[in-house]
């Protein structure tokens, strides 16, 4: 029997017989829900902080100190009282037969009350009238009035007057300052001029997110801190990258010793541990008066973040210097600057652009994390890394002044990476572009 | 084997130099003189700083008092802290950053395999969605937003429990030395099991593992014999990377968390501008770093049979 | 009683019906070779018998006997028990069939340290042993070594030793030699008819080259968009071909005997996500018919030789002619 050795044509035609072969992870396409709401958040944050301040013309650095670490608030009138330091009642009013307000706006509230036989001493205390429970005891006196001047806010009080030594509670009453400004501060912030001290009511802007511990509002120190976060997320990547780019070019151009040399010297530089000397130039460079420190950050990021860049494009210099399309143009005589500008840049571009939309997050994070340990850009130049040191202070008591900074970081370095990722997709299905 | 490991010293005891001088030369181009900065110092301190490093001698001299100084382990005294000599600080702190810091490692390595290992076995079910979207959120938020919100939970649970359940801040018990871990780690942990996820997955569709189940290997013999083995060799590459983000980390975790470190040292003497404590740290953690990078280097090479036996020969 | 039955074993992974009707039977000691193009479910058959197909797939079969177990209701557990025991396999490529972190004496022993409770030490020797009779030099030395410092068809031996370590009933080889170069596929083939024939190993092997299938099966089976098509003895099967598509197989293969043009079969296998409710075959067939539209059973056209082609059908008047013939002719042709 005569069987001749043979073949079929191997045909591919399903994938039925590699079924274990794990089907290939849908690449998140250009045009993907999630890349499109990562670009607009990217877009919003941008406006976020180059419009933003001039929709929102508060100063991020105007101190309220009539309105520390306070909630949102909205736009409203203030009555203007005069701060007179310590008070007592007239002595010509008559003894209150209960728990008498005189006056109660949130510079201040007034009370007295009647003296009551055999009891020396009177506590007094605050608490919330929505909650149960005396609240705190902000005083012990002997006579039977008290003026209560400690951070107060526009929300209903319950003031509790009881007998220091036994406990006993005697009186108690509920009460609703008014919002207030005195008069000092309303001439501070320029509401009415140093001379005129007869105005009653004033305007002030709310405060959308609230006020800081100094009172300062967050929403305009949010669109101040993002512009010096998002300029150094993007310049310094910007500038490591393009020098790292110009590196690598050169070493893979020039090859032999040259590119051995400027290799070893990245390697070097590779092996500085990168957090801690950031933290070295930065001390080095130190911050004179005036200075906002931004400056020295690029710098230190540059001296330390270009090797990466410029591995990447010396390799693909490399990879494609021996592609047969570079040489034969090589052959037919076209010279190096046209083979760079013709042949390589257009390779190298895209992995360019997913370098650099990798190193924005990055960027990001280095300045938070330089800022937050104080070594970042200094007051009253603010970031959102900043933002959250200060924060950081009161997070117990008031959370929102660290969340609210922390979240514009993690929404940036999200759509960020979301957006690398999506481009790194799309440049690795180009068929154009070389594997180093 | 021999010779690579004898190379990787030896390019780490060059980087180490390096680190050293650049060190130095970093320090005195702090403008002006750093023994004429604002800061208070007394003059006992000022007398032996300027002796120990002749601070008025020409700068090749100073870097060679500077350098042999340092091959002698003598980091010199603190400005700030009079008498106390940056040895003793490093040597009193730093076991506690490397207690919490391997404490930070372990629970990384550990759980980055587990969830990646869970989530790549349940490839897009809803323990894969979950890992995955735990890993996004724990990537994108910086650690010591972590550490503040990890403080925030701890007292709302304390709070809500009446009594402490876990301590907020503080350093000695087991619970101080694990919470602070786990939030140290979880940047770290979240980034391993993105690579471990899609490391597993490879295994899971390889040749030798479906090999293996046709022996009649299954469970956990498989898992451990076969698919860990493969799948952990990327995460291994990353210890270095990881080691150095969670010593990095570390400062902050420690500073939030009030742990008497070395991490927290040095970011106070960075604000305090304690020239010998920046000094000395530096060096000593840029030591530190470069040695775990060899190191890790090395057992990787002890773990992947490829590059044990082919550098060895080499 | 054979040592495999399987009837109409039909899989289904997702949308794709990868194998429709499959029937196959194994003496034991039998070598039945299985052919067919790629992508016409032989794999997915393969790994079927070796209860590998991954959960998701759904399986069904009439009948499905191995070693007088019906495994239609068996227990995973006691597919554990069978798995590298009484049925093993070879894989195609060795170079990724075997785990690059373990030694290769380590990953021969393995299933004997499971299956047969051996120790490590006692695993070992047998390994050792093994690739001695597979004849690789330095057998003690080349069980400490790991995959990446072997050869292809060294790999291929002890992905043979791997196989038959345990001494399995039935041994599946997914198209062992393919990987392999062409010098190196005689040797591996011969080693392997070798561990066979002296351990009694039934074996069903997996190709799509039909000079192998000459070398080292006793019994063919065809397969064709997820059914077997054809099967019978060797010389049946390749010189007495029944189905149409084994023909054009045949015309499609050059011989250096009786040098022809090689005609290639027209048309492309179809989609199995969709496959035809006819004969897979018929949209490609140079003799369809009208009643192709229906799905033909296999029939018999010989002594253990079995086509799925409405040719061989009783009421076909070529086999009315047949009978008359042999009716005319008064008995035996």
């Amino acid at each position: 029997m005569a069987i001749s050795v043979f073949r079929f044509a191997p045909k591919t035609w399903g994938a039925a017989d590699d079924l274990e072969a794990v089907a290939p992870i849908p690449l998140p396409s250009m045009a993907n829900p999630t890349v499109i709401l990562s670009g607009l958040m990217v877009i919003f944050l941008l406006l976020f902080v180059t419009v933003g301040p001039s929709l929102w013309r508060q100063s991020p650095s105007q101190q309220w100190l009539s309105q520390i670490s306070e909630g949102a608030s909205r736009a409203r009138s203030v009555r203007i009282v005069s701060d007179n330091g310590a008070w007592r009642p007239s002595k010509k009013a008559d003894a209150p037969s209960g728990l008498k307000v005189h006056a109660a706006n949130t510079e201040y509230v007034r009370l007295q009350w009647p003296k009551l036989a055999g009891i020396e001493r009177y506590r007094v205390y605050r608490g919330d009238a929505n909650k149960p429970g005396l609240g705190l005891a902000i005083s012990e006196t002997a006579d039977s009035y008290y003026q209560d001047r400690l951070q107060l806010s526009s929300e209903v009080y319950r003031y509790t007057i009881a007998d220091a030594d036994t406990g006993l509670l005697l009186l108690s009453r509920e009460v609703r300052p008014e919002a207030a400004m005195s008069v000092f501060e309303a001439q501070l912030q320029g509401l009415i001029p140093v001379t005129n001290n007869k105005t009653q009511w004033v305007e002030i802007p709310g405060h959308p997110l609230g006020t800081d511990a100094l009172g300062r509002d967050i929403l305009a120190r949010l669109m101040a801190g993002g512009r010096t976060s998002l300029f150094v997320g993007v310049v310094a990547p910007l500038l490591f990258i393009t020098f790292g780019c110009i590196f690598g070019a050169i070493a893979g151009l020039m090859g032999g010793w040259v590119d051995q040399l400027a290799m070893r010297f990245v390697d070097f530089v590779v092996a500085l541990p990168f957090l801690l000397f950031m933290i070295l130039f930065r001390v080095a460079f130190g911050i004179g008066p005036g200075e906002n420190g931004i400056m020295p950050l690029i710098v230190a990021m540059l001296v330390l973040s270009w090797p990466g860049s410029a591995r990447l494009i010396r390799g693909q210099v490399l990879a494609l210097r021996s592609q047969p399309f570079v040489e034969a143009s090589r052959i037919a005589g076209v010279s190096t600057s046209r083979i760079i500008l013709r042949h390589m840049l257009p390779n190298v571009l895209p992995m360019i652009l997913v370098a650099f939309s990798f190193a924005i997050p990055q960027a990001i994070f280095t300045e938070a994390f330089l800022s937050f340990i104080g070594m970042g850009v200094s007051p009253p130049t603010t970031s959102w890394g900043a933002l959250c040191n200060e924060g950081i202070k009161t997070l117990l008591s008031h959370p929102r002044q660290l969340i609210l900074p922390a979240i514009f970081i993690s929404l940036s370095v999200l759509a960020f990476n979301i957006l690398g990722d999506a481009l790194r997709d799309a440049t690795d299905r180009r068929s154009g572009v070389v594997r180093a | 084997m021999l010779s690579f490991i004898a190379r990787r010293l030896l390019s780490g005891v060059i980087t180490i130099w390096f680190i050293a001088t650049a060190t130095f030369f970093a320090m005195h181009a702090v403008p002006g003189d750093p023994l004429t900065q604002e800061k208070a110092m007394s003059p006992a301190v000022r007398a032996q700083l300027e002796a120990r490093y002749g601070l008025d001698k020409p700068l090749f001299e100073q870097y060679r008092l500077f350098m042999s100084n340092m091959l002698h382990g003598d980091f010199g005294i603190s400005f700030t802290q009079e008498n106390r000599r940056v040895n003793d600080i490093i040597s009193k702190h730093f076991p506690i950053s490397a207690t919490l810091g391997i404490a930070a490692v372990l629970i990384a390595l550990v759980g980055g395999v587990a969830a990646g290992s869970v989530a790549a076995y349940c490839r897009n079910r809803w323990p894969d969605r979950l890992v995955m979207v735990a890993v996004i959120a724990a990537i994108s938020v910086p650690g010591f937003v972590i550490a503040g919100l990890a403080q925030l939970v701890i007292v709302a649970m304390n709070n809500a429990a009446g009594k402490t359940l876990l301590p907020v801040a503080g350093w000695g018990s087991v619970s101080q030395i694990w919470v602070p871990a786990l939030v140290l780690g979880l940047g770290t942990m979240a980034y391993l099991s993105r690579i471990m996820r899609a490391s597993m997955l490879e295994v899971l569709s390889a040749d030798y593992n479906i090999a293996a189940k046709a022996k009649g290997v299954h469970g956990w013999r498989l898992f451990w014999h076969h698919q860990l083995r493969n799948a952990v060799l990327p995460v291994v590459t990353e210890l270095g990377p990881t080691i150095a983000a969670i010593t990095t980390g570390g400062f902050v975790v420690e500073l939030i968390f009030a742990i008497p470190g070395l991490g927290r040292y040095f970011v106070q003497a960075v604000q305090q501008l304690d020239y010998t404590v920046i000094m000395g740290t530096t060096v000593f953690y840029g030591a530190f770093l470069v040695l775990v990078v060899v190191l890790v280097d090395i057992s990787y090479g002890l773990i992947d049979p490829r590059i044990r036996l082919h550098r060895g020969r080499a | 009683m054979s040592l495999l039955k399987l009837t109409s074993l039909q899989v289904s992974i997702g949308p794709v019906k990868a194998v429709r009707d499959v029937s196959l039977n194994l003496e034991a000691g039998e070598c039945r070779a299985l052919v067919g193009e790629s992508g016409c479910g032989k794999s997915v058959t393969a790994m079927t018998l070796l209860g590998l197909m991954p959960n998701a797939a759904k399986i069904s079969a009439e009948e499905w006997w191995f070693a007088g177990r019906d495994m239609t209701q068996i227990k995973e557990r006691e597919w554990r028990q069978l798995q590298g025991n009484q049925i093993a396999m070879i894989f195609q490529n060795p170079m990724t069939a075997l785990d690059p972190t373990q030694t290769i004496g380590a990953q021969i022993a393995e299933p004997l340290r499971i299956h047969k409770g051996l120790s490590r030490r006692e695993a070992k020797m047998r390994a050792i042993a093994l690739l001695e009779r597979l004849a690789i030099a330095n057998p003690a030395q080349r069980a400490e070594q790991y995959p990446f410092e072997f050869s292809g068809g060294m790999l291929q031996r002890a992905m043979i030793a791997m196989a038959v370590v345990c001494e399995p009933e039935l041994l599946i080889a997914d198209e062992p030699t393919t990987a392999l170069d062409v010098t190196v596929q005689a040797e591996v083939l011969s080693l392997l008819q070798e561990m066979r024939e002296s351990s009694g190993t039934a074996m069903l092997f997996i190709t799509h080259d039909l000079g192998v299938v000459a070398e080292i099966a006793d019994s063919v089976s065809v397969m064709y968009a997820g059914q077997t098509v054809e099967s019978g003895s060797l010389h049946d099967v390749f010189s007495r071909e029944a189905h149409p598509y084994t023909q054009a197989l045949k015309r499609a293969v050059p011989s250096l005997e009786n040098p022809k043009p090689l005609e290639a079969i027209a048309g492309t296998p179809p989609d199995l996500r969709q496959p035809p409710s006819g004969c897979g075959f018929a949209a490609r067939c140079s003799k369809r018919m009208a009643i192709c539209e229906e799905s033909p059973p296999l029939m018999s056209c010989g002594e253990d030789h079995l086509a799925r082609c409405w040719l061989w059908h009783k009421d076909h008047p070529e086999r009315w002619r047949e009978a008359e013939a042999v009716s005319l002719l008064g008995g035996k042709s």
